[in-house]
């Protein structure tokens, strides 16, 4: 009996210690707790290092190249680039749906999970929104750009014309214009408003006048009454919900400008969903790209913990199982399917074609690299998942590049066949939307507190306020 | 084709000349500040009281005719305000019948192109004609070369023209002891030498296909090239609609278009070429058991002895009703048993006729490189007058025209250039584009047809008569020499119909004198290490064209290469050669060396290879400069169109080759594109008339079919198009970014034994277009009448169109194409069709222009329509392979074309309901 009962209390400590080790450490580390928290987030704004001067730089220049890149599109025509027929979309809308795809991230994160009540959020979702934000001014530049006479962009929107011509509303592009109008409009509407309150932090907290009265002015006035905290919480979770929507829709109707045509690899009833996930996955790896990195430089270790990388972590590998789940049934369906064009589009072109390295490197790094994060050790590992978020947000813009170009070049009538080579403006475009991508993010981390202050302090409130009573 | 007007000729009766009108309307471009240069007004110039015609803007037609290496084609071209803006075949001329070639429409490009020669020049002196030619006038040329002239050397392309022969003779009463010679570059005399050892006489034969129930060609591309050609076509043509399919037997180097349709090809060496036509015609002979034939073993591979076997039997099975052709660049032993073939299998006096050559001294002494060359080289030239185009780029390795044109004391070159040889003529005289001259010239038969300018000449130049004329002292315009010279060709009644009626050359009685007839023997195959080359006239012609960028970006039918010409090889002499397309290889024959790409093209005979004529421009006053490689150091006068033991050596280089179909494979989908299920009847149309008060264009319901067994990839077509149409080129930088604009391709797919397929391909006007409904903002819609519509000023250029079209024929304005057209450029354009801006989609309308036309003259009328309304493509098309018009109107052939059992829609599995339909081959080539 005594054995029993000691295999019996060893199992149970067994059990207690394995507990123990699969036990979640907090969210926040006690470090990052108390009144000094705000300190931490608002201090940076106005004792930058030197380091900051040279971090502008490379972004700068790149920036520069974009805009140069964008003057000689506006000038000379899409000649500048090198889309041909039959490959008339190509790296201008690959770049655009990439950036539209990674601003799902940020409005998931922010309002999906703000609705959910998962706290671990109040730590990223600030970082989160901006990259959202700065994601689609780059994603809207691209769909004026690509036009042939960009400056009759305004022919997309409908407007009572006196030439009584409206819209062609059979066509995704005027709600493409719609969805992407919208939900630049919610997020910077849903951004501004959570931060206002922290920019009132930092009014109260700037060091000279020039700065208080700048964030004075952005901050509205904030005087942080119960009231308006009441009306900023209603305000908050109102745009929560009409952005929450938002991520499902955009780019679902993104996915529309391919799959209401009849071109193999783009005529498909799988895209909304497919493109949603691929549009979640590949903005998780952004925010992982950027997270780690900006904990890292400002010790903020104890705020974004490795728990929230962790947590990325598992949605990335849910989105890309997602993702795999999308290219398997595509490729099986266009197999089953049996119809000619589809099977060569979407199985031989893409094994054989001219292609196949985008294809493999977009399958290497969607479907392998996140692979590596069943690995709760890898999830952990910073500079693992800054690798493999980078491949994974590569991969995703092969996926838009094999899915756009690959299928364009070789379609029904093989005398049409041709392959698409960039020109030096369309890699500057892709490059230089990075650098103004970087550069907006830089100056985000340089003038506006990078993490929600107000909702960490709520949270702190909320989970002490547990502490106690429970 | 819109009645020739009738006013338009009046004019030539009244003193009142329509040229006088043209001349003041060419001053008043001067005026306008398009040309710099002094005009001298040859002709009083007065303006019109009333105007002929119906007014501004009404557009004329007038019938006048191109020569081309001395045979006339007759075409009818189009003028609207003064300005020529399209070139058609005359449905009159014999060696037209409404077609004209691609080298005839692209002709009009060079009327304006800004690189034509402005002024006459002297040693680099700017001068008027009178002064240019002082130096050259009788009694100067007397004193310089003797009194009878023995210095005097006159170089002219080859001519049938009877004022040329008029002038001629009579500059040679003036001279007689200067010396002529006519400078062939793409044909040569060797038919004439043939016919004159098998008839003793030098003669002409003239096929006619429209009876013709099987055809051998052997070295030959009677669809698609030579002055008969779209003659050919046009018979061809009538007879596979009639009768069904001709047994079409080829043998050629190279893959040409009449190939392409072959039912029985071989692809031969030049020298397999002459002993497959021995063994052919030593197989007639012992079937026929006609001993008179005498021919020596012949060795064959197997696949030519099975090609002989088939043409043998299908030409015996046929006689009288068969044809056996050889292409005007075969040998002279070819052509010899081609001719005796023809006569064995009693096909002279019905599918092939003999007749005079109408050229100038044919056959003669005049006409023989090796007599030019020892007149050149024996240095007793002291005046050299050159007419002929370009003779120092054109003439082969072994006649040099640059040193006897430095030696001679005066040299004179009138040219359209300032190219390679006015560069070493003292003198130079800008010639007249022959859209600005008088003349008259004689068709491959004989019929004489009038030239008539339809605009005064744009840059001082003069025709070949004026210069001939002035050289004798007489200075009479182009009309006054017409007049006087060739009377029947000035009538009215000839200028309107563009043809002199009674002038066929007339069909000579022949019989072989089988006695005189050598042993015929083929030629010594070359050694093996080697390759042969064929130099066939290339998409510029003999390089007068190469200025010519429509031509120079028209896709070659068969190899689909632009603005270049290449080494074509066959698959397995490239592979035994180690070389892939663009590699460099260096060509070598004696001591000349030339450098040229390599292009394979299936079907292409091993252990030769083609490198066509007129590219490698080495001289000025050409856009055409260092594109592609000149053959002129490899040929050789003996034998200009081939040359045997080229010894190739693989550079390392590459040259990058703007071709614009990158495979020739249909990929297993030629049930859903060449060969698709009969269409089933027609669906009711989803465009049904004209809805109440509409504007009253949907009574008619446009479609077109195109015929598979008779589209030769000729792309005629493609430069009508292209001319109606304004459409732009893009250079080869544009071609090489598959930017081409043309609206109409012609994909074409090729089997393993080198058997191809010409598909035109083109807005397909599908009644369910998948390019209308994903325009965002309605730049295409679709008419009442069943036409997919583009408009321009709508399109924001989102390219989401040509996404959708499974066709992909819709063009794409990448830059402003049209931005670098110089004031004469514009000149050319059609006035009836907008110049698309930067931006914008577009692509075929079915001609929109002419079919509102049509409807606005019947809305006018009050009445319907009468007769059919073409679209540009169709009226060149020399096979009559398109067919377009209304299905609702029962005068319109399209309706029951499209009812044929082997009519079917491209992809009509995607349910576009296209309104072209492509009738099938009859028998799948592959």
């Amino acid at each position: 009996m005594t054995a029993l009962a000691d295999v019996l209390s060893q199992r149970a400590s067994e059990r207690a210690q394995a507990r123990a080790q699969l036990a979640e450490p907090p969210l926040i580390l006690p470090g990052a707790r108390g009144a000094d928290l705000a300190l931490r987030i608002i201090t940076p704004l106005w004792t930058a290092r030197r380091a900051w001067r040279f971090l502008f730089i490379v972004p700068l220049l790149l920036t520069g190249l974009f805009v140069v890149a964008m003057g000689v599109t506006l000038v000379q025509g899409i000649g500048a680039w090198g889309n041909n027929i039959p490959v008339a979309w190509a790296f201008g809308i690959t770049n655009f749906v990439w950036w539209i795809g990674i601003g799902h991230a940020g409005t998931f994160i922010s309002a999906f999970l703000l609705l959910l009540n998962q706290e671990w959020r109040n730590s990223i979702n600030r970082l989160a929104e901006a990259m959202t934000l700065f994601a689609l001014v780059n994603a809207g530049v691209f769909p004026i750009l690509h036009l042939g006479r960009p400056w009759l962009a305004y022919w997309l929107i409908p407007y009572p014309a006196t030439t009584g011509v409206w819209p062609n509303f059979l066509s995704s592009l005027p709600w493409d214009v719609a969805a992407i109008t919208t939900y630049f409009t919610v997020s910077l509407l849903f951004w501004y408003t959570g931060l206002v309150p922290d920019l009132a932090t930092a009014r109260d907290a700037a060091p000279t006048r020039l700065r208080r009265q700048i964030y004075g002015i952005f901050a509205l006035g904030w005087r942080g009454s119960g009231d308006a905290w009441r009306q900023h919480r209603i305000m908050y979770a109102l745009l929560a919900g009409l952005a929450t929507p938002l991520v499902i829709s955009v780019h679902s109707i993104v996915s529309l400008d391919f799959s209401i045509t009849q071109l193999p690899g783009w005529h498909s009833t799988i895209f909304p969903p497919f493109f949603v996930a691929g549009a979640i996955y590949s903005g998780f790896a952004m925010v992982l790209m950027l997270l780690i990195p900006v904990r890292r430089f400002f010790g903020w270790e104890d705020i974004i913990t490795e728990r929230h990388l962790d947590l990325c972590a598992r949605l990335l590998l849910t989105t890309g199982l997602m993702v795999a789940y999308s290219y398997l049934c595509e490729t099986f369906l266009a197999w089953y399917g049996g119809d000619p064009f589809e099977r060569y589009a979407l199985i031989t072109n893409r094994a054989v074609g001219p292609y196949r390295w985008v294809v493999a490197a977009m399958m290497g790094c969607n479907l392998l690299v996140p692979q590596l994060l069943w690995w709760r050790r890898l999830r952990r590992s910073p500079l693992t998942l800054f690798i493999a978020a980078t491949l994974i947000w590569a991969g995703m813009w092969c996926e838009r590049f094999t899915i756009i170009v690959a299928s364009l070049s070789r379609d029904f009538v093989p005398a049409n066949w041709q392959t698409f080579h960039p020109s030096w403006v369309d890699i500057s475009l892709l490059t230089g939307s990075i650098g103004l991508f970087a550069l907006l993010f830089l100056a985000f981390l340089r003038w506006v507190p990078a993490v929600s202050i107000s909702e960490m302090q709520a949270q702190q409130a909320r989970s002490s306020g547990d502490a106690r009573h429970g | 084709m819109p009645p020739l007007n009738s006013d338009a000729v009046r004019q030539i009766a009244a003193d009142l000349s329509r040229r006088d009108f043209l001349a003041l309307l060419g001053a008043s471009m001067a005026l306008a500040g398009v040309t710099g240069c002094v005009r001298e007004p040859d002709e009083p110039v007065y303006p019109y009281v009333h105007p002929p015609d119906a007014g501004a803007g009404t557009d004329l037609h007038f019938a006048t005719a191109m020569a081309l290496d001395g045979y006339a084609t007759g075409l009818v071209v189009r003028s609207v305000g003064g300005r020529p803006i399209k070139i058609e075949g005359n449905p009159l001329h014999p060696a037209s019948h409404g077609a004209a070639g691609a080298l005839h429409q692209a002709s009009l490009l060079g009327l304006y192109d800004p690189a034509r020669a402005r002024a006459a020049t002297t040693n680099g002196r700017t001068l008027n004609w009178s002064a240019a030619l002082r130096s050259f006038s009788l009694p100067a040329l007397r004193q310089l070369a003797g009194q009878r002239g023995a210095g005097v050397c006159l170089v002219l392309d080859p001519t049938a023209s009877p004022v040329t022969a008029f002038l001629l003779a009579r500059l040679r009463t003036a001279l007689p002891d200067a010396t002529v010679h006519f400078h062939h570059t793409i044909e040569s005399a060797t038919v004439l030498d043939a016919t004159r050892m098998a008839f003793g006489q030098p003669l002409l034969p003239l096929v006619d296909l429209s009876n013709a129930a099987t055809i051998v060609a052997i070295g030959a591309d009677p669809l698609a090239s030579g002055p008969w050609h779209l003659r050919h076509a046009r018979d061809f043509g009538a007879r596979q609609r009639s009768i069904g399919r001709v047994q079409l037997h080829v043998a050629e180097t190279s893959p040409s278009p009449t190939g392409s349709l072959a039912s029985n090809r071989l692809a031969a060496a030049p020298s397999v070429l002459s002993s497959v036509a021995l063994a052919l015609l030593d197989r007639v002979a012992r079937q026929q058991g006609v001993a008179a034939v005498r021919v020596a073993p012949v060795t064959l591979t197997s696949m030519a002895a099975a090609w002989v076997d088939a043409a043998a039997a299908d030409l015996l099975a046929h006689r009288r009703a068969s044809v056996v052709v050889a292409g005007d660049q075969a040998p002279q032993d070819v052509h010899l048993a081609v001719t005796l073939l023809n006569a064995l299998l009693d096909n002279a006096g019905h599918t092939v006729r003999y007749v005079p050559s109408p050229l100038l001294d044919a056959g003669d002494r005049s006409h023989r490189a090796d007599v030019l060359a020892e007149r050149l080289g024996d240095g007793g030239t002291s005046a050299l007058i050159i007419t002929a185009s370009n003779p120092v780029y054109t003439a082969p390795f072994d006649l040099p025209f640059a040193a006897p044109c430095q030696r001679a004391t005066q040299s004179l070159y009138l040219g359209d250039y300032h190219d390679e040889t006015a560069a070493v003529t003292q003198t130079f005289l800008p010639h007249a584009h022959y859209l600005e001259s008088w003349g008259a010239e004689r068709a491959y038969n004989g019929v004489i047809s009038p030239v008539q300018p339809l605009i005064a000449p744009m840059w001082s130049g003069h025709t070949v008569d004026e210069l001939l004329a002035a050289l004798s002292g007489d200075a009479r315009s182009g009309l006054a020499l017409l007049k006087a010279c060739c009377p029947a060709a000035a009538t009215a009644d000839a200028l309107r119909r563009g043809i002199v009626d009674s002038t066929e050359a007339p069909s000579h009685a022949t019989t072989i004198r089988w006695s005189a007839l050598p042993v015929l023997a083929p030629p010594a195959l070359p050694r093996s290490h080697t390759i042969e080359v064929a130099f066939p006239a290339g998409g510029v012609h003999d390089g007068r064209f190469s200025g010519n960028a429509w031509l120079q970006e028209l896709p070659d039918p068969t190899t689909k290469l632009t603005w270049d010409n290449a080494l074509l090889l066959g698959s397995g002499t490239a592979a035994r050669l180690g070389v892939s397309n663009g590699d460099v290889l260096e060509l070598r024959v004696d001591r000349a060396t030339i450098t040229a790409p390599a292009l394979i093209v299936p079907g292409h005979a091993e252990d030769s290879g083609s490198l066509s004529l007129g590219y490698g421009r080495r001289g000025p006053g050409t856009r055409a400069r260092l594109i592609g490689a000149s053959t002129a150091p490899l040929r050789r006068a003996a034998s200009p169109f081939t040359t045997e033991s080229v010894q190739c050596v693989v550079t390392g280089q590459q040259h990058t080759l703007a071709v614009t179909q990158q495979h020739w494979s249909i990929a297993g989908r030629a049930s859903e594109l060449i060969a698709g299920a009969p269409a089933k009847a027609l669906p009711a149309p989803l465009y049904h008339g004209t809805p109440p008060g509409h504007d009253g264009f949907g009574a008619d319901q446009w479609a077109m079919t195109i015929d598979l067994d008779l589209c030769t990839g000729c792309s005629a077509c493609v430069v009508a198009c292209q001319a109606e149409n304004n459409i732009p080129v893009v250079g080869k930088t544009g071609v090489l970014h598959s930017r081409e604009m043309h609206w109409m391709r012609i994909a074409r797919y090729t089997g393993d034994n080198g058997n191809a397929i010409s598909q035109p391909m083109l807005c397909q006007h599908c009644e369910d277009a998948p390019c209308e409904y994903v325009c965002p903002v309605n730049a295409t819609v679709h008419s009442d009448d069943g036409l997919n519509e583009m408009v321009y000023n709508r399109c924001v250029g989102t390219r989401f169109c040509s996404n959708n079209c499974p066709y992909k024929v819709r063009r794409f304005n990448w830059v402003n194409y049209h931005e670098e057209m110089t004031p004469v450029d514009e000149l050319l354009n059609n006035p009836d069709v907008t110049v698309r801006a930067r931006g914008v989609m577009e692509k075929c309308t079915f001609c929109v222009q002419r079919l509102r036309t049509a409807q606005e003259r019947s809305a006018l009328a009050g009445a319907p329509r009468t007769g059919p309304v073409v679209t540009a493509c169709q009226q060149s098309c020399p096979t009559g392979a398109i067919i377009f018009g209304s299905l609702t109107n029962p005068d319109d052939a399209v309706a029951a074309s499209a009812a044929d059992p082997r009519a079917f829609r491209a992809l009509d599995s995607l349910g576009t309901r296209p309104r072209v339909h492509y009738l099938t081959r009859r028998k799948d080539p592959a």
